[in-house]
């Protein structure tokens, strides 16, 4: 497990479980989330994701172990907790029969904007953000899916919360969409230096948005770290793509003659090498001048890396 | 308790509520049947329409149990004035109890297991309102438009009361009075209270609407039984009653309240999402 020191927690957890009967849903999870990090929680459907979430936002309380979010424990301040962090729980959670303008309006106030001009304000503001202005009127039943999603998303950061809990943001959503709030979440982060914390299963939003993740299975932490550092627990030989402008037999065999190459196959586009190496520094040159000299054209070489999903369904594996 | 965070719950609440007709129809037919058909077509007509020398019935036992004040208010009436007088002021009195209890019966039901089923539980349970407010807030939802049903079921009642007394009693308009007053205003209030409160515990901690619903059937039990005492002529609405009543369920409400507060735990509420 990889384990950094942190400047500031904007969250931590210790041992934290949660156990319903005899079922152990989050098994003594401990972590922290610095101050403006994005974080992933990643994991299999029933990992714990969501009651690690509700048990960091005061909804639920832990078994055991415990939490504190923004300086404050979650077991004696939650009234407190619940004012700093924004939630966006697994389904948007909105009242079907209010308009979209009656329902950021209870949540404002809720959430303690209590003078009107202030709240009207900031209401507008972010449905002009989240362009949902022109339907403010409108009963939230008549959205769509994407609509709802970014309403929920606006509600969940009508307070300027400085902690976000995010909790499958994306799903369900068509590409475009999920384009939207994928970049929104970068801009809450990187402009706005909140804190979130992700909860995914989808490792492309984990891998474009997450500083470091954790991911969890059967309730248990399995690694901690960046997209990086859990690559590079998948223990492989190196791989080199070699991209060329035509392919033939000898080119192939001259490949095979490199000293530190294990293997050759040629990639389904008939002019692509997959050359699997001991030694990615010291192999690379040797590779190129030994298919210059057999007569190919190098169009492009590049080391592949084991991908996040690779990492992520080895590591799930394991456990 | 911040009272006005309770009432925001209630805002969003009754907005929600004023858009659902398949729960405010109800709420309103139920009472109107008990206030102007019921007393009309079965008891009141045959007290209009009676005949003379025959027997009072099963009311003779309610006539003989009645207080000495109202025993006086009897004397000189013929047997008509009385049949009718016994019927519209104190048959009727316990029902009238009934009637906060069913018209917010489907709104307590609905507080926490409709949003439950709705699945908008989480995002509530998440904003930084305390249980007793939120409590409070849900309480108020069911309160306010039961009250509301319960005052407007009195005035179709004594409207309809009246004109049968006009014609009986020579132009004597027999309700408002002073116990009916007592009774809508201070008990009724305090009856629905008691009740809205264990219905919002049950829907709480059960999975839907349906279920709280049906459990909430059994909190009209007391109430029907001071109905058929009233009838068996065990216990008579009089004034001393109604005082003792109101006083028992402020104490029931109070305790209710705080069991309610206590009770509820936002654990137990999302365990329980359908």
């Amino acid at each position: 497990m990889v384990r950094k020191v942190s400047i500031v927690s904007a969250v931590q957890a210790a041992g934290l479980t949660k156990r319903f009967g005899s079922l152990t849903a989050v098994d003594h999870l401990s972590f922290e989330i610095r101050e403006g990090e994005v974080f992933g929680l990643l994991g299999p459907n029933g990992a714990g994701k969501t009651t690690t979430i509700r048990m960091l936002a005061c909804l639920i309380s832990p078994s055991e172990g415990s939490a504190s979010v923004g300086g404050y424990d979650t077991s004696k301040d939650s009234l407190k907790v619940r004012e700093i962090v924004g939630i966006l729980t697994e389904n948007p959670s909105l009242y079907e029969k209010l308009t979209v303008y009656e329902n950021m309006d209870f949540f404002a106030e809720a959430y303690g904007l209590s003078d009107a001009q202030e709240r009207s304000s900031r209401i507008r503001e972010l449905l002009e953000f989240f362009r949902l202005r022109d339907r403010k009127n409108e009963k939230v039943a008549k959205l769509s899916k994407g609509m709802k999603q970014k309403l929920a998303i606006a509600r969940a950061i009508v307070h300027n919360p400085p902690i976000l809990f995010l909790d499958e943001p994306t799903t369900g959503l068509d590409p475009e969409s999920a384009k939207g709030i994928r970049d929104l979440i970068e801009g809450l982060s990187a402009q706005e230096k909140r804190t979130i914390l992700l909860c995914t299963h989808r490792l492309e939003d984990a891998e474009k948005l997450c500083n470091r993740m954790m991911i969890v299975n059967k309730g248990k932490s399995v690694i901690v770290g960046t997209a990086e550092q859990l690559r590079s627990t998948i223990d492989s030989a190196p791989l080199l793509r070699v991209v060329l402008k035509g392919m033939n037999q000898r080119i192939i065999e001259a490949v095979r003659g490199v000293r530190h190459v294990r293997d050759v196959n040629v990639e389904n586009s008939a002019s692509n090498l997959i050359v699997t190496v001991d030694d990615l520094a010291a192999a690379t040159p040797e590779v190129v001048r030994n298919v210059v000299q057999a007569g190919g054209e190098v169009l492009s070489v590049n080391p592949i890396q084991p991908s996040l999903e690779e990492a992520y369904l080895k590591l799930v594996k394991a456990e | 308790m911040r009272i006005q965070k309770a009432m925001l719950v209630f805002r969003k609440d009754w907005r929600e509520l004023r858009r659902n007709w398949q729960v405010t129809l109800p709420i309103f037919i139920m009472p109107f049947m008990f206030s102007a058909l019921l007393p009309s077509l079965v008891v009141l007509i045959r007290a209009v329409a009676f005949v003379p020398g025959a027997p009072l019935g099963g009311l003779a036992t309610v006539v003989k149990n009645l207080p000495s004040q109202a025993q006086n208010e009897l004397a000189g009436l013929t047997d008509q004035q009385a049949l009718f007088y016994v019927v519209s002021i104190y048959f009727f009195a316990p029902i009238f109890l009934i009637i906060p209890l069913m018209a917010s019966s489907v709104i307590a039901s609905d507080s926490f297991a409709g949003e439950k089923e709705r699945r908008t539980i989480e995002a509530l349970l998440a904003t930084p309102i305390s249980d007793s407010e939120l409590f409070l807030g849900k309480i108020l939802v069911s309160f306010i438009p039961s009250m509301i049903v319960t005052v407007a079921s009195f005035l179709i009642y004594s409207t309809v009361v009246d004109v049968f007394s006009r014609t009986i009693f020579n132009g004597r308009l027999l309700l408002p009075n002073v116990i009916w007053i007592i009774l809508i205003f201070g008990l009724a209030p305090t009856v629905a209270l008691a009740g809205i409160g264990l219905t919002i515990i049950i829907s709480a901690r059960v999975k839907g609407f349906r279920e709280a619903q049906q459990i909430s059937v059994i909190l009209l039990i007391p109430i029907l039984i001071l109905v058929f005492g009233q009838v068996s002529g065990a216990i008579i609405f009089g004034p001393e009653v109604v005082a003792a009543l109101i006083g028992a369920f402020v104490g029931v409400d109070l305790l209710i309240f705080r069991i309610g507060v206590r009770l509820f735990r936002r654990d137990e509420v999302l365990s329980k999402l359908a």
